[in-house]
């Protein structure tokens, strides 16, 4: 170490502090620079979903052209805005888990005895983590097309109004995870939960069969499950077919949602860290 | 220094049915370092946790660069660095980027915030490894960095819990160093440690809490004056010479105690010319010593001797 002092700088004044929105702008920056430093961590959270796609493209392929399948529409185009959805709920989850990490390396605590508004820290995190979802289903829908020859009658303006409103119930479901971390502050707890909900909710539903093909009770299920009204409102979209007020109700039950998340996850994280 | 950079007033904490501080009150004037002494679990940290703001407390006030922890926390924090016991950086960021991240959340531009942080990895010795990322940083450097990360915003008063707690003996020696100049320069310290040596080398005055109660406060003299003294231990070649040894000791006007056990013989002893004096005697009674220690009063010896006065009173 070395052991002369530093020198007196022309700098003396006191940094007091910034704006929240400077603050979030800094900490998401942060998050992002990650991303873009370590790619291998993008790589990874898109082949999953690659994966998914790929096995469930080649199983479930008969399935179109059955009694239940919407006629004239291929398995692809029916599957990859389900993706979409259900991708976006997984990054919603992976939110709460980074949170949760975030809080045990010490990083948080740092940040938490510095100037700055502790809600900052995670209005930078969700923003980021929706950048980073922004991402990842741009490049699904980039390898699903050409891979997969994915090609749904919506063309691109279907495609692209499906994608926000994946991204929008991806941003109000990671607040509800925010919420959960900020409260549950246990990262394998979180994981666990979160896979033992997320795999019922995605298969009881819409995402990979029809609803009406499936068992009476799973169908129950299925149509009680929100998720369903996500994956089926952004499959309209894609498809051209006629949306109703599906994607009204996804977007209010979205908002909802994100109401509800971000103040609990803000009173959650406000507690203190140190117990 | 008749101005307190520190005033903690009757504070207490308790967590369900556990009391974790008990009527804690201290006061450290600027410039000054207050060693905060205690084993695991003694409150060191609580009360760290209270001071910077991460936890309120449960009775009492504190009130840290003029500003009450609860009320004005936000100018509390502005004003405070922190290094905890456990390296706080941003493993995917590196060492730079770490300090950057801080300084301009602390307000400074982009253009203040390199400069600052170039300054600090000059200081803490880790230029060559600025752009590394720090999950790469050796123990030693990430605490360096943690320290120096709790600097950015040259903080008037800064808590570093357990600093040296996992150091290697040279960088221990190396951060009680910088701590000496920070203090130098008039920032005022409050560290927690399990070491007596570390308060007595670092801290003007001490404290000593257990079981989340102030035991004992002073200076290092005060304290080592009431725990008794250094001591010297005799270890003896042949134990048919103890009888000899003890008598020789006596006679020299040392209050030696025979450990029979361990073959040895050790007088408390006032000053380090008393050693030439132990030497001396029993090189004079023919005594042949296997072993000889200076020992210095450790914080058990402090609790010990503080258990003891609370008997006796």
């Amino acid at each position: 170490m070395t052991m002369t002092m530093e020198p007196t700088t022309t700098l003396q004044h006191r940094w007091r502090g910034t704006t929240f929105a400077n603050q979030v702008r800094i900490l998401a920056g942060r998050s992002l620079r990650a991303l873009v430093s370590d790619p291998k961590l993008m790589i990874f959270s898109v082949l999953q979903p690659l994966i998914m796609l790929l096995l469930f493209s080649q199983v479930f392929n008969g399935i179109a052209g059955t009694s239940s399948f919407p006629p004239g529409v291929t398995y692809i185009d029916y599957l990859m805005p389900a993706i979409l959805v259900t991708t976006g709920v997984g990054a919603a989850l992976q939110s709460g888990i980074g949170l949760v990490t975030d809080m045990k390396n010490g990083v948080l605590g740092r940040l938490r005895s510095l100037p700055i508004n502790p809600s900052s820290v995670l209005v930078a995190r969700s923003v980021a983590d929706l950048v980073r979802t922004a991402v990842q289903l741009v490049i699904l829908l980039i390898a699903a097309v050409v891979l997969f020859g994915f090609s749904p009658a919506g063309g691109v303006f279907g495609v692209l109004p499906a994608f926000l409103l994946a991204l929008a119930v991806s941003w109000s479901l990671s607040w509800v995870f925010l919420a959960i971390g900020a409260w549950l502050r246990n990262a394998e707890t979180m994981q666990t939960v979160g896979f033992l909900a997320m795999f019922p909710l995605m298969f009881a539903s819409s995402a990979f069969v029809p609803v009406d093909g499936l068992p009476t009770w799973l169908r129950v299920i299925a149509t009680i499950n929100p998720l369903t009204y996500a994956v089926d409102a952004s499959r309209h979209l894609a498809l051209a077919m006629p949306v109703g007020s599906g994607v009204v109700g996804a977007l209010l039950a979205s908002a909802g949602l994100l109401a509800v998340g971000l103040v609990a996850a803000v009173r959650g994280f406000r507690r203190p860290l140190a117990v | 220094m008749n101005d307190p950079m520190i005033e903690v007033d009757g504070v207490g904490k308790t967590y369900d049915d556990v009391t974790a501080l008990d009527d804690v009150s201290l006061s450290v004037p600027r410039g000054t370092v207050l060693g905060l002494l205690g084993h695991n679990g003694a409150g060191k940290t609580t009360l760290v946790n209270v001071l910077t703001t991460m936890l309120p407390p449960t009775t009492g006030s504190a009130r840290v660069a003029g500003f009450d922890v609860v009320r004005d926390a936000h100018e509390v924090r502005s004003r405070i660095g922190l290094t905890g016991q456990f390296a706080a950086i941003d493993e995917g960021l590196s060492g730079a980027d770490n300090l950057i991240l801080i300084a301009r959340l602390l307000g400074a531009s982009r253009r203040e915030a390199k400069a600052r942080a170039a300054e600090l990895l000059d200081l803490f010795d880790l230029s060559a490894a600025a752009n590394r990322l720090a999950r790469t940083y050796s123990g030693g450097m990430r605490r360096r960095l943690d320290l120096a990360a709790s600097l950015v915003g040259r903080p008037d008063v800064i808590f570093l819990d357990e600093p040296t707690t996992g150091l290697d003996p040279v960088s221990r020696i190396g951060l009680w160093e910088v701590v000496e100049n920070l203090v130098g320069d008039g920032t005022t310290v409050l560290l927690t440690t399990q070491y007596l040596d570390e308060a007595d080398r670092l801290a003007d005055a001490i404290t000593v809490l257990a079981d989340g109660r102030v035991v004992a406060a002073g200076t290092a003299a005060e304290l080592k004056a009431q725990v008794g003294r250094r001591a010297v231990h005799v270890t003896l070649a042949a134990a048919t010479d103890a009888p000899a040894a003890m008598t020789s000791l006596e006679r020299a006007g040392l209050q030696p105690v025979h450990d029979a056990p361990h073959n040895a013989v050790s007088t408390p002893v006032h000053a380090s010319a008393d050693l030439a004096v132990v030497v001396r005697a029993l090189d004079d009674a023919g005594v042949e010593v296997a072993e000889l220690a200076l020992t210095e009063p450790s914080l058990d010896d402090v609790y010990l001797a503080l258990a003891k006065q609370k008997i006796a009173a």
